[in-house]
């Protein structure tokens, strides 16, 4: 029961005080619905965020990429930040989305990794494990309405095996032989699932990054969240790698030609 | 009895630094009916004999099924044995949801064994009166582990605990070092005369008083196991094959037609709990 | 061990009139009754060796396992009841993890050790409860170098250079003794081990053992794992033979 009668009688939509008429203790629904409501705040938004990252499957493995962007809002904010990370020696992660989140999810693997290790028999999470563990983590956080934000992408190499797959702040899963997240799955996923699609088992290691640097140029031309400044990782049966940054070659000369971009004035 | 100033008490070292309620506890495993367990590269098993309180009871259960990769059969306080291996299941299910990983053997058992030592070191509990065999099969092949009240767990080729289980043992000792190629059906079979060793004088195993607990890959004469060779037990009438492979004890006590074992078995009930 | 049966010596909780605690120097019985274990902090690592006692042929070999891995570079052995062993392991686990958590860096040693010993001691307070029957060796290579302690079941902790505790302590301290352990390397060191272990189970012959040992060190990439399998062979191999020269 609303005890406002100046709320009486009003389409629901106006009831809220648009232009603040009323004395402030008065107004509706500005008041606090329990005590404690202010104190306790969820993630409601990402702060620190990281763009895209790519994966494919390829002949000896898993490829992924990812650049080394931290935004805060639209500004570049921090440009040193690597968004993959090895978690034992089979599987690699590589996350969008609030990084703080991502290094709170970082630290939890790792210690993760030291109990599997002090337990010493040999038994080793793999990245099948470890995908279903972040996605009871993620789904377990979501229904408490105080998401992780991020979109993760699982990749590895054991028993001879490839695995790839994809778990979001939702905890929603998936898998394919190709997967992007973020701004990449829009723009990245169609060239990777052209490229690699049925010829998983061909593509090597060489062909493989010249798709993954193909997209991530692609990126890095359409998402102003990117930076021309990435790493890339391979899972392989040699164990799972980071490659240093690098950067590839870009033309901007055509934004001399659009307008409002370019020198011009009309 | 015997009666001393240190054994009222589980939280109480005797001047040797022994823990006389945890050597009593091991005493309640020993008031059980025996068990047997044997390992080969490809199979663990387990045999445990059944007792039944009269003809009018039906027998006791002596081994359950933890997962699919999992299983035990117990000797002693069968309540006890009930409250670990409900826990036993607990952690196999967590293991599967939370990693989509069957949960590895000897962490499960590691995990009752540290619960069992919480009750050998605290006041106002009592260490649990009920020892297990565990067998279960994993990334590194078949396992049998052997539980007890001590907080102890030990990884074995072969195992027997409860009543008489020193027979069992004798036996095993003499016979394990082929038990690693035996076949199923071998891995039984000494499994079977292990576990007749426990037997008092006129008892005879029949199908009504011996349980199988097997993991691994079918026997010829089982049906419908899947191909992963989940744990199952084997009882009733299913057991008769596996019975009729056992070969009569040289000796003369005559083991041809006895009767069942259903009669009578004064002084031998598993020990209940009050109440 | 006049005051048994006076009833001084029936709780943790109790001093006696003399001031000591017995449920402790009991707790320490237990330690003595158990197989040796022993720890050596040399030049550049540290290495665990344990006596364990076989109590039947049908355990399997390496299984059973009496040293734990506490954390990445940390190794624990204990000698006494081994399920309070495996308690205290467990717990000297989530210190290392909860000083991880809190300083986001290895935990030193020192920093285990002195957690260790707080948790120990509190077991010696009440009469709910009785003092851990283990001595435990914790070694390991942290950011200051090898280090080494041993928590007693008092719940003190000292450092060592090299330790051991269990029922032939006193012979494998003399033979430590003998070791210039600061120029040893941690090879060298898993040879003397393996001697010293063999030499101390001289006295209980006719019990069958195994040696089982582990190491943290620049061979083992700073980690704590067991020794591998060929090198535990030649040390065992070693000290058999100087075991036949030392008589």
């Amino acid at each position: 029961m609303d005890h406002f009668p100046t709320n009486w009688g009003r389409p629901r939509n106006d009831a809220y005080d648009a232009y603040g008429t009323y004395p402030i203790a008065q107004r509706p629904q500005n008041n606090p619905k329990d005590a404690f409501s202010a104190g306790v705040q969820h993630t409601q938004q990402p702060i620190v965020t990281g763009t895209s990252v790519l994966a494919i499957k390829y002949k000896d493995g898993i490829m992924m990429a990812a650049d080394n962007l931290a935004s805060y809002g639209s500004l570049a904010r921090f440009k040193d930040i690597q968004r993959l990370h090895a978690v034992g020696n089979n599987t690699m992660i590589g996350a969008g989305g609030d990084m703080s989140d991502f290094q709170y999810i970082q630290n939890m693997l790792d210690e993760l990794m030291i109990d599997e290790f002090t337990a010493q028999d040999g038994l080793a999470l793999g990245p099948a494990e470890i995908h279903e563990y972040l996605s009871q983590v993620l789904y377990a956080r979501r229904t408490k309405m105080n998401p992780l934000w991020n979109s993760i992408l699982v990749g590895g190499f054991k028993d001879g095996q490839r695995f790839l797959a994809y778990v979001d702040l939702l905890g929603t899963t998936y898998s394919a032989s190709t997967l992007a997240t973020g701004y990449g799955s829009y723009i990245a996923q169609p060239l990777l699932r052209k490229a690699v699609e049925g010829r998983e088992d061909v593509i090597t290691e060489a062909e493989a990054l010249e798709i993954i640097e193909t997209s991530m140029r692609v990126l890095y031309y359409r998402d102003a969240r990117s930076l021309n400044k990435f790493q890339v990782a391979t899972i392989t049966a040699e164990g799972a790698k980071i490659s240093e940054s690098k950067s590839l070659d870009t033309t901007w000369s055509f934004a001399e030609g659009i307008r409002g971009y370019g020198a011009q004035t009309q | 009895m015997f009666r001393n100033t240190y054994d009222s008490d589980n939280t109480v070292f005797s001047p040797q630094g022994r823990l006389h309620q945890v050597e009593y506890a091991l005493e309640a495993v020993k008031q059980g009916s025996a068990a047997v367990g044997l390992r080969s590269k490809t199979h663990s098993v387990l045999l445990a004999l059944k007792r039944s309180t009269g003809e009018l009871a039906s027998y006791q259960q002596k081994m359950f099924r933890i997962d699919d990769h999992v299983g035990i059969a117990i000797a002693g306080l069968t309540s006890d044995a009930r409250v670990l291996s409900n826990f036993m299941r607990q952690q196999a299910m967590s293991s599967k949801m939370v990693f989509n990983r069957p949960i590895p053997v000897n962490r499960l058992v590691s995990s009752i064994a540290d619960k069992a030592q919480v009750n050998t070191q605290e006041y106002g509990r009592r260490p649990y009166g009920v020892g297990f065999l565990v067998i279960g099969q994993d990334n590194s092949g078949p396992h049998l582990y052997e539980f007890s009240p001590s907080g102890n767990s030990y990884e074995y080729y072969a195992m027997s605990i409860g009543a008489r289980s020193q027979s069992a043992k004798t036996y095993l000792e003499k016979h394990y070092e082929s038990f690693a190629d035996s076949s199923l059906e071998d891995l039984v079979r000494h499994g079977l005369h292990a576990l007749r060793e426990t037997l008092q004088q006129d008892k005879e195993l029949n199908v009504n008083n011996t349980s199988i607990g097997i993991v691994g890959p079918a026997s010829v004469h089982e049906k419908a196991v899947p191909p992963a060779g989940p744990f199952r037990i084997v009882e009733n009438e299913a057991v008769e094959p596996f019975l009729q492979t056992m070969i009569a004890k040289d000796t003369a006590t005559g083991a041809g037609a006895v009767p069942p074992a259903a009669a009578a078995a004064t002084g031998d009930e598993d020990v209940q709990m009050a109440g | 061990m006049t005051s048994i049966g006076t009833g001084y010596d029936l709780s943790a909780s109790t001093y006696s009139p003399d001031g000591r605690i017995f449920q402790v120097e009991y707790a320490n019985k237990a330690v003595e009754n158990s197989g040796t274990a022993i720890g050596l902090k040399v030049k550049d690592g540290v290495v665990l060796a344990v006596e364990k006692l076989v109590h039947s042929k049908l355990l399997v070999p390496e299984a059973n396992r009496r040293i734990q891995t506490i954390d990445r570079h940390i190794g624990l052995a204990t000698a006494g009841l081994l399920a309070d062993g495996r308690h205290l392991s467990n717990r000297a686990r989530d210190e290392a993890s909860n000083y991880r958590e809190t300083y986001n860096s290895a935990p030193p040693l020192k920093a285990v050790a002195d957690r260790l010993g707080l948790y120990v001691q509190a077991y010696t307070l009440y009469s709910s409860v009785r003092p851990f029957g283990i001595s435990t060796i914790l070694g390991a290579v942290d950011k200051d170098g090898p280090s080494l302690f041993v928590v007693e079941p008092s719940g003190v902790f000292f450092g060592y250079n090299g330790a051991a505790v269990g029922k032939g302590r006193q012979l494998a301290k003399t033979e430590l003794e003998k070791l210039n352990l600061a120029e040893l390397s941690t090879r060298e060191a898993v040879t003397e081990a393996a001697r010293i272990i063999y030499l101390v189970h001289e006295d209980a012959k006719e019990k069958e053992f195994e040696l089982e040992m582990s190491w943290i060190g620049t061979e083992s990439g700073g980690v704590h794992v067991h020794v591998p399998k060929d090198l535990l062979q030649e040390a065992e191999a070693a000290a058999k033979a100087a075991l036949e020269n030392f008589e």
